[in-house]
């Protein structure tokens, strides 16, 4: 039995390196974009049966490792990669990753579908989730009465519902509706996102924060007061222009050394990822499509890496 | 007083059967009922809508008096959503019209409306001659489909053209006889068994997961029998049976109640990160940094479950050869055998069933662990089936799936947990079906050895 | 359990060829070699996870303790709330199957109730947070009224039948009632869920859930330590139980007969004899439950809403050790502070199950030897 396994290990290939025609694509990263990456390979899988997939969806911030490791080629990431990440790869590599924007994201706070909450002010948000209240806000807001006539909506306490430590999701709520600061301890950290829209839908008391793509009937996401003044829902327009101000890229990392052509499994997804039918998938995974000039501002790099 | 203790005793064991009879009642109801094609009503809200749908559940409006009323609308691509809750009170007029369709199809979900033409190169079907065309055309295989474009109208009146290729399977519930809803569910329970995931796991099949599941209890069995038949007769027929071997039979016996997760933790650390990335080093420096062992996988999942059931096993044999009696072995060694004849000649066939039910025990135990396989090996889609016709055939250092972490994926990581529900019953159902399966097998097993046992002695 | 002294036999044999011999000798070797081979892994495991504890020291104390206080709290409040649960059904099921139950309807009870050990922790896990979760919260008030009801109309049964005529009783002997309680307690449940809701409104105007968030400011989690103590109650019921079964019924039959023939009743006889003769196997068995419920991670981790909070009420979450680990280690990266600090936790876990576990055996093979002695004397 032993002897078998040593003739496994022996001879095991490794398809990372030299993919011909077909191959698997190594991607590891992002859970948020675990649904987007996974329909893309099977769209390439239906062109191109001969190439696969395999997606490891571990959050974000397991991407920049996986790609120094060279565990994956291709690194899904729902934030952009910090400069020390950057640097790690290429003080490894001798070049940057290759950072293609993908699609638009948002993160929306939700409410019970019931629940007559239209909007919220930055420093609302932050005064419920956080201890802190770096954004500013005077007084934490800890029960519905802060926010609602209590005849229109006979609940108390807010219970809140996020994501787990690790994801991306976590830690962009943290930057951008938190201005930084910390997370109140009693906010239930689910690990994943359909949990939380679960959570919320289920209890009419609940709030909490979520990514887009995720959002069902079982719940409402509210309106953000922008800077001026102006409530911003987190509408398909105000997400692909940016003006929602929880938004942002969905980004793919890819280990592409410059000067060389890319493998062609990897030229073909990408090709598919920034073709109108690529944008439309990832509609379809809930996303919202990127703008038309930055859908071929992106197709130009790839159109000329080939 | 005291003669009514008795009774809360016997309550206890009437509950304990309820809720077990309960649970499994739901897994079975739930996860069967979900391939039911359900009857779609078309329903007239008192605003003048006009929605179609499956009706999911009903529960009570939180902020007033009243209840309302989900549904399963599909049609994504129209309107952005899947579900629509209604007030019950709103509903002006419900119905379920026989041309109502049910389209399951990629990327946007499943379409109920109905339709209106079936567009072809050659021709243009309109009615029952469009449904009749729809599902001829379904009937052949994927790729062979002629390229038509179906003309849909969802039941707000909205008009949709969708092509051919995209549709997996339609039905018109509303229309079908009994006969016909059995032959799609059993169609529909096959496909689930048989196909792969698609649509990122919120739709299709199950069954590179139950290939996963049973490739990684197979590879586990075959390292955790040798050794954990070893250890026991080890205990059992060598050890001098001191103050020592007790204390080591405790440990093992103890070991089996070592949360799974431990094991996990040391599979991670040892394994993966240990022993996986000092064979990179040595044996795949060429394909570095990408990992080879270095990571997950098959290999190392079924190590750490084989380190997990290795007192499992060595419980279930040394019970059976304790079952053995003294008088077989002395004959044995009387008649001038050594040990190891004694062992192979008489000890080990006799024990032979206690070992198939070790293994069996062992196998129940692996497949329905799931915490440590998050943390060496196991993978959310693992389109690379860790078996296939590449030589050396079995890839041992391939992530796999897994049935019970498919299930925890497909409900916590899934794009809707609506959506996802049904298909986890039906996991979850497929899951405990083959524990059980399994562990009813070792109690039968079990007892016709003690049964043949008590008849020899 | 085998004997204690059996003779090894290779010092009988008669054997003369010194192949067969060399043979031999090779085959008990290598058994040898095996079974240390598996004892060194399990040895492996202590001393990787303390191995991989250990930088820890060079960190600052406080570090780990902020992390781990808050999971060492949720793990032993999850815990307690599932043998709060599991304790009184388990022991109630193995008193009434050892003492009550008909030798062969025993025999095919016991194992059906074994066999709830086998249903996976994901599945239970699954719907417990999903699916239980949210009907309790919907249901506060029936779910309450249930716990404190079934037990009532048992003993409405007992007194019922106590005062059924002869016939009757006969008919549905108390032997069986394992049994045929179980459409009674349907019946039962059914009433409640009916009546609740009236009740309910007549009393406090509204719903439970709602009464409490405003009128007495309870803070109400959809997954809670309440719906943790079911699900995992559920799961370690089947090893309390069979444990304590096997317990009660070694106690010798001679010893119950005796206490009966002196005039005691049967529960007389189970609470002054038979409990406190089966005393450390009952203990073992509760030892061996909450080992369990320390160590089961996927119900936690899918129930229990993970808030890393410490917090005494019933309708609060938690977070456990073994949840943390298991969504938490994948992602944090080896050599990390974090990666240490969640092999500590697993140290932590893997050493105060082993002790438990150590400790229930122990006291398990003291009362086989006590119990035996006792049979054979009686």
């Amino acid at each position: 039995m032993w002897l078998f396994l040593l003739l496994a290990l022996a001879f095991t290939r490794t398809d990372a390196q030299a993919s011909p025609v077909g191959g698997t694509l190594g991607a590891v990263g992002s859970d948020t974009m675990a649904g987007l990456v996974l329909r893309w390979g099977e769209a390439l899988k239906q062109r191109h049966p001969e190439v696969t997939i395999q997606f490891q969806a571990a959050g974000s911030a397991n991407a920049p490792p996986a790609l120094i490791a060279g565990t994956a080629r291709l690194g899904p990431m729902s934030r952009q990669m910090t400069p020390d990440e950057k640097q790690a790869f290429t003080k490894r590599y001798g070049y940057p990753p290759r950072e293609l924007k993908v699609a638009r994201d948002a993160l929306a706070v939700i409410v019970h579908r019931h629940n007559p909450l239209k909007t919220l002010s930055q420093r609302q948000v932050d005064a419920i989730f956080s201890t802190s209240r770096e954004c500013g806000a005077s007084a934490p807001i800890t029960h519905w009465e802060a926010l609602l006539d209590p005849t229109e909506w006979p609940f108390r306490h807010i219970v809140l519902h996020g994501r787990n430590t690790a994801s991306g999701t976590h830690e962009l709520f943290q930057q951008r509706a938190l201005c930084g600061g910390e997370f109140r301890r009693d906010i239930s950290e689910h690990p994943g996102n359909s949990p939380v829209v679960a959570a919320v839908g289920e209890s009419p008391g609940a709030m909490g924060y979520v990514g887009y793509s995720h959002l069902n009937a079982q719940v409402k996401a509210l309106s953000i007061f922008d800077d001026d003044g102006n409530t911003i829902a987190p509408s398909e327009e105000a997400i692909q222009t940016g003006a929602y101000p929880l938004s942002r890229y969905l980004y793919l990392y890819v280990n592409a050394p410059p000067g060389e052509p890319l493998p062609p499994a990897e030229r073909d997804l990408l090709a598919l990822i920034f073709s109108p039918e690529g944008q439309r998938i990832a509609r379809a995974a809930g996303f919202v499509p990127l703008s038309e000039t930055v859908r071929q501002q992106q197709a130009r790099w790839q159109l000329l890496s080939r | 007083m005291s003669r009514l203790w008795p009774w809360l005793c016997a309550a206890s064991v009437a509950l304990s059967l309820l809720m077990l009879a309960a649970l499994l009642t739901l897994l079975l109801t739930r996860g069967l009922g979900h391939f039911w094609p359900a009857t779609l009503e078309s329903v007239t809200l008192d605003s003048g809508e006009i929605i179609a749908g499956e009706a999911v559940r009903e529960t009570p409006l939180p902020h007033r008096d009243g209840e309302e009323q989900l549904y399963f609308t599909g049609n994504r691509d129209l309107d952005g959503n899947r579900w629509r809750w209604v007030a019950i009170d709103h509903i002006a007029e419900r119905g379920a019209p026989r041309t109502l369709v049910r389209l399951e199809r990629s990327p946007w979900g499943d379409f109920i409306g109905y339709l209106s033409a079936f567009e072809s190169a050659s021709e243009r079907l309109e009615g029952d001659a469009a449904w009749h065309a729809l599902t001829a055309a379904l009937a052949h295989p994927t790729r062979e489909r002629p390229s038509a474009t179906l003309v849909l109208q969802s039941a707000a009146g909205e008009m949709l053209r969708q092509p051919l290729n995209e549709i997996y399977r339609a039905h018109r519930p509303n229309a079908m006889s009994w006969w016909e809803k059995t032959r799609y569910w059993s169609q529909g329970v096959w496909q689930f068994l048989s196909e792969g995931p698609r649509a990122a796991n919120t739709g299709g099949g199950v069954w590179p997961a139950i290939f996963g599941t049973v490739l990684m209890v197979m590879v586990m069995s075959v390292i955790v029998m040798p050794f954990g038949v070893l250890a026991a007769i080890y205990l059992n027929e060598i050890a001098h049976q001191g103050r020592l071997t007790r204390l080591v039979r405790i440990g093992v016996r103890n070991l089996a109640g070592v949360p799974s997760i431990v094991y996990g933790v040391f599979g991670l650390g040892v394994f993966v990160y240990g022993i996986g990335s000092s064979l990179d080093a040595w044996f795949f420096s060429d394909s570095l940094p990408s990992p080879t062992f270095g990571t997950g996988g098959l290999l190392w999942a079924s190590l750490t479950l084989a380190l997990l059931t290795l007192p499992v096993v060595i419980v279930a044999t040394e019970e059976g050869l304790a079952r053995i009696p003294d008088a077989q072995r002395e004959g044995a060694v009387a008649l001038g055998a050594t040990r190891l004849e004694m062992l192979t000649r008489v000890v080990l066939p006799m024990a032979a069933p206690a070992m198939l039910t070790a293994v069996i025990l062992a196998v129940a135990r692996a497949a329905g662990e799931v915490a440590p396989l998050m943390l060496v090996g196991v993978a959310k889609l693992a389109p690379q089936m860790p078996v296939d016709d590449e030589f050396p055939y079995l890839h041992v250092e391939r992530k796999f799936m897994h049935l019970g972490y498919h299930l925890f994926d497909t409900a916590f990581h899934g794009e809707d947990m609506q959506t996802a529900i049904p298909l986890v019953y039906a996991t979850a159902l497929l899951l405990v079906v083959i524990v059980l399966v399994l562990n009813l097998t070792a109690i039968f097993l079990r007892h016709h050895l003690r049964h043949q046992r008590g008849q020899s002695c | 359990m085998t004997p204690p002294s059996r003779p090894t036999y290779s010092a009988l044999t008669s054997s003369t060829d010194p192949g067969r011999q060399r043979l031999d000798r090779l085959a008990t070797a290598s058994i040898t070699v095996g079974a240390f081979a598996v004892l060194a892994a399990i040895l492996a495991i202590g001393i990787f996870l303390l191995w991989e504890s250990l930088p820890l020291l060079s960190l600052a104390g406080t570090f780990t303790l902020e992390t781990l206080s808050p999971l060492a709290w949720g793990t032993l409040k999850a815990a307690l709330a599932a043998m709060l649960l599991a304790l009184p059904i388990a022991l109630g099921a193995a008193i009434y199957t050892a003492l009550y139950m008909p030798p062969r309807l025993r025999s095919r009870v016991k194992p059906v109730l074994e066999m709830m050990e086998a249903i996976p922790g994901v599945v239970v896990g699954f719907i417990a947070g999903l699916i239980l979760a949210p009907w309790v919260e919907r249901h506060l008030a029936s779910t309450l009224v249930l716990l404190v009801w079934l037990p009532l109309s048992t003993l409405l049964a007992g007194v019922l039948w106590h005062s059924a005529r002869q016939s009757l009783r006969k008919r549905l002997p108390f032997s069986w009632a394992g049994l045929w309680l179980t459409p009674w307690l349907i019946a039962m449940t059914f009433i409640a869920l009916w009546a609740t809701p009236g009740v309910e409104h007549v009393l406090i105007g509204g719903d439970l859930r709602q009464w409490l968030d405003q009128q007495l400011g309870v803070n109400y989690a959809t997954r809670n330590a309440m719906i943790v103590g079911m699900a995992m109650g559920f799961a370690v019921i089947p090893s309390i139980f069979a444990l304590a079964e096997d317990a009660l019924a070694d106690v010798p039959t001679s010893l119950l007969e005796g206490a009966q023939a002196l005039g005691a009743t049967r529960w007389q006889a189970l609470w002054k004899v038979a409990l406190p003769a089966a005393g450390p196997g009952i203990f073992s068995a509760v030892m061996i439950g909450a080992g369990r419920a320390v160590g089961e991670t996927m119900i936690v981790l899918m129930a229990s809403g993970n808030t890393a909070i410490f917090s005494t009420s019933p309708f609060e979450g938690m977070r456990s050790i073994a949840a943390a680990i298991a969504i938490e280690l994948p992602e944090s990266t080896p050599d990390s502070s974090t990666y240490h600090v969640l092999i500590f936790a697993a140290l932590v876990l893997f050493l105060f199950t082993f002790l438990v576990n150590t400790l229930a055996e122990v006291v398990r093979l003291r009362l086989r030897t006590r119990l035996s002695r006792m049979g054979d004397r009686g």
